[in-house]
């Protein structure tokens, strides 16, 4: 396998005296689709945002394609800014701005392309998550899911070498689930994009997933790691057992 | 990611050839689209692209493609394209290149003059309007307040109390104390030249406690609480948590505006009277300080000059001014549409339309007093 591009070593997260998780150790590896599952409110938005340095840890340590993660250190933070993504649960579009110029904005700030060239482009990255047409639609116009599509399109706008989503899929109909694990499956495997994707979603993480963590709120800890198939046929623990099988009358 | 594409351009008499090697990406587009729109005129009768040697693209990889295709198309020439990859040929596909996006600037086009002018007055229709309707939903929920004062959500008025009142009084009195001291600074200069230094005590008072009290208050608490007011509905809306209390059964009148309105109406006329007191303290400073005035000279003059009158009608003033700050306050957040920046219109328009309001009101409450009580 491929050299990590992200180490979580020992990293224990938490606001004030409550701790969320506990010691958690984990490496991402280059060319991956690594999902983050968990029960609601057991911290796995919590962890991508440590990932992605908006929180910091209350111990351990993070790298992000080989640099430790630190973000009081601006110049070593802005360099790994430049080579990741980040889609928020929300789609966190700018309100003030049409979708086009949401999509626009890394692309005319951090690319040499200028003038018909970042046209073309946003709507080839609108074309992708199928919100082609939209370009000149404000966010309040669109309902959620068109939200977090175009949100989608944003974070990709770079082509960054790491995407991290937070519940990509929550709030679209299936149709629109499907095509965005069709789109994900096709970055990762033609541009080489590692995903670290937060979601729910049973058949999407049995499609995209190359490897899963499993979060439990109960343990603060990991429960469980690996390949989400083996995982389903194999683990013996209760919890994922159930979140894999949906089997009713136990506790999680 | 280096820079690691390259593209030949060889011209021959019947063809143009482009060579492209390497990876198609964000790094080496810019300067491969640079390139081809330097490639010298007229064009021969064919453009030749041979994609052999490119080794990855993506999208950005497509914007070539899509160039190369408007030059040809512009020129009137055919354009080949020779020993494309499978993975190319994949890509072109998936991004469906054959029906390429429509053409056109993404920033929004600024619509003209008459367009902006119709959209600006059926706004402003469309604001009075709902202003009418806002207006009458507070008035019949405070005036079912009377009915049933048990339904007021007491807790949340008694907190909007403090934040109106109780934690503006530090800013509340600062002002008005320095506001009283350059004042009776500002008199003392002229006054003292006739000897009239016992004067400024009733300079002070009357005009503190008929006019600037009320309105120093009002613009203060303009500027803390309305704009919170505006921001805080706002953001609810935003945040769809009003859309919640509707379908909850609330009415956001009973809910959100009318703790707003009384706490103000409630705290605002108190604040004047500290802000009164604190301006009388500020001129008293200098009047004893500098003029020679003693402290009972000072406190007589400005008994004898105040009427148990001017301090009520500074307090109704008051009063009138709280209802203007708290129901625009309101009334703008709840205007709110769409997101972030929406929030921050309605908060700059609720502190500049309760000011104006309040300067307004005083204006037609002074005309009416010149009549009633010449």
């Amino acid at each position: 396998m491929s050299a990590p591009v992200i180490t979580v070593r020992g990293l224990t997260m938490g606001f004030g005296d409550h701790v969320v998780m506990r010691d958690l150790n984990f490496d991402i590896h280059a060319g991956e689709v690594f999902v983050i599952l968990g029960g609601s409110g057991c911290g796995k938005s919590t962890l991508l945002k440590h990932m992605v340095g908006l929180y910091k840890p209350m111990a351990g340590g993070i790298t992000v394609a080989g640099m430790a993660m630190d973000p009081d250190d601006d110049g070593a933070y802005r360099r790994i800014l430049a080579r990741i993504g980040v889609m928020y649960q929300g789609g966190a579009l700018f309100s003030s701005m049409t979708l086009g110029e949401n999509v626009a904005l890394p692309i005319t700030e951090y690319s040499g392309l200028r003038g018909r060239a970042v046209d073309d482009l946003v709507r080839l990255k609108l074309r992708q998550v199928g919100l082609e047409g939209f370009e000149h639609h404000l966010p309040e116009e669109l309902s959620g899911g068109m939200r977090k599509r175009a949100a989608i399109a944003r974070a990709l706008a770079l082509n960054p070498e790491i995407l991290f989503l937070d519940e990509p899929s929550a709030g679209l109909d299936p149709i629109s689930s499907a095509g965005l694990d069709a789109l994900i499956l096709r970055l990762n495997r033609t541009l080489g994009t590692t995903f670290v994707v937060v979601t729910h979603e049973l058949s999407s993480i049995l499609t995209i997933a190359s490897r899963v963590v499993m979060l439990d709120a109960a343990s603060k800890s990991i429960i469980a790691q690996g390949d989400p198939h083996e995982l389903k046929e194999k683990s013996a623990h209760p919890f994922v057992r159930q979140f894999f099988n949906r089997q009713p009358g136990m506790e999680g | 990611m280096k820079n690691t594409a390259n593209l030949d351009i060889s011209i021959g008499s019947d063809a143009l050839t482009l060579t492209l090697r390497g990876a198609l990406n964000l790094q080496s587009v810019p300067e491969i689209l640079d390139r081809l729109e330097h490639v010298p005129r007229p064009l021969p009768q064919r453009i030749r692209v041979d994609l052999g040697g490119v080794t990855r693209m993506d999208d950005c990889g497509a914007l070539v493609i899509m160039e190369l295709r408007r030059l040809a198309e512009a020129s009137g020439v055919g354009l080949e394209m020779e020993r494309t990859p499978d993975h190319v040929r994949e890509l072109l596909d998936f991004l469906r290149l054959d029906s390429p996006p429509a053409p056109g600037p993404i920033r929004r086009i600024r619509p003209d003059l008459l367009t902006r002018f119709g959209e600006k007055t059926m706004h402003v229709v469309d604001q009075a309007a709902s202003h009418v309707a806002f207006v009458g939903e507070t008035t019949t929920t405070l005036a079912s307040l009377l009915v049933r004062p048990g339904r007021l959500r007491l807790g949340d008025t008694v907190s909007y109390m403090q934040r109106v009142g109780v934690d503006a009084l530090p800013i509340v009195g600062l002002i008005s104390f320095l506001l009283g001291l350059i004042m009776a600074f500002m008199s003392a200069v002229q006054l003292q030249q006739f000897g009239a230094n016992i004067y400024v005590a009733s300079l002070v008072a009357l005009a503190m406690v008929r006019e600037l009290g009320p309105i120093m208050t009002a613009i203060i608490v303009a500027g803390r609480s309305g704009s919170a007011f505006a921001a805080e509905i706002g953001t609810m809306k935003v945040s769809e948590e009003v859309d919640a209390l509707i379908t909850m059964g609330f009415k956001p009148a009973m809910f959100l505006v009318a703790p707003k309105v009384i706490a103000s109406v409630l705290v605002v006329p108190l604040l004047t009277v500290f802000s009164n007191l604190f301006a009388i303290a500020g001129g008293l400073v200098i009047g004893v300080g500098t003029l020679n005035l003693t402290l009972n000279a000072y406190m007589a003059q400005t008994m004898s000059t105040l009427s148990i009158f001017d301090i009520n009608w500074g307090i109704f003033k008051s009063a009138i001014f709280a209802v203007l700050i708290s129901t625009v306050g309101c009334f703008k957040g709840y205007r709110v549409r769409g997101g972030a920046a929406s929030v921050g219109q309605a908060t700059t328009s609720a502190v500049v339309t309760s000011i104006f309001l309040v300067i307004l009101t005083d204006s037609v409450l002074a005309v009416i007093l010149r009549y009633w009580r010449p």
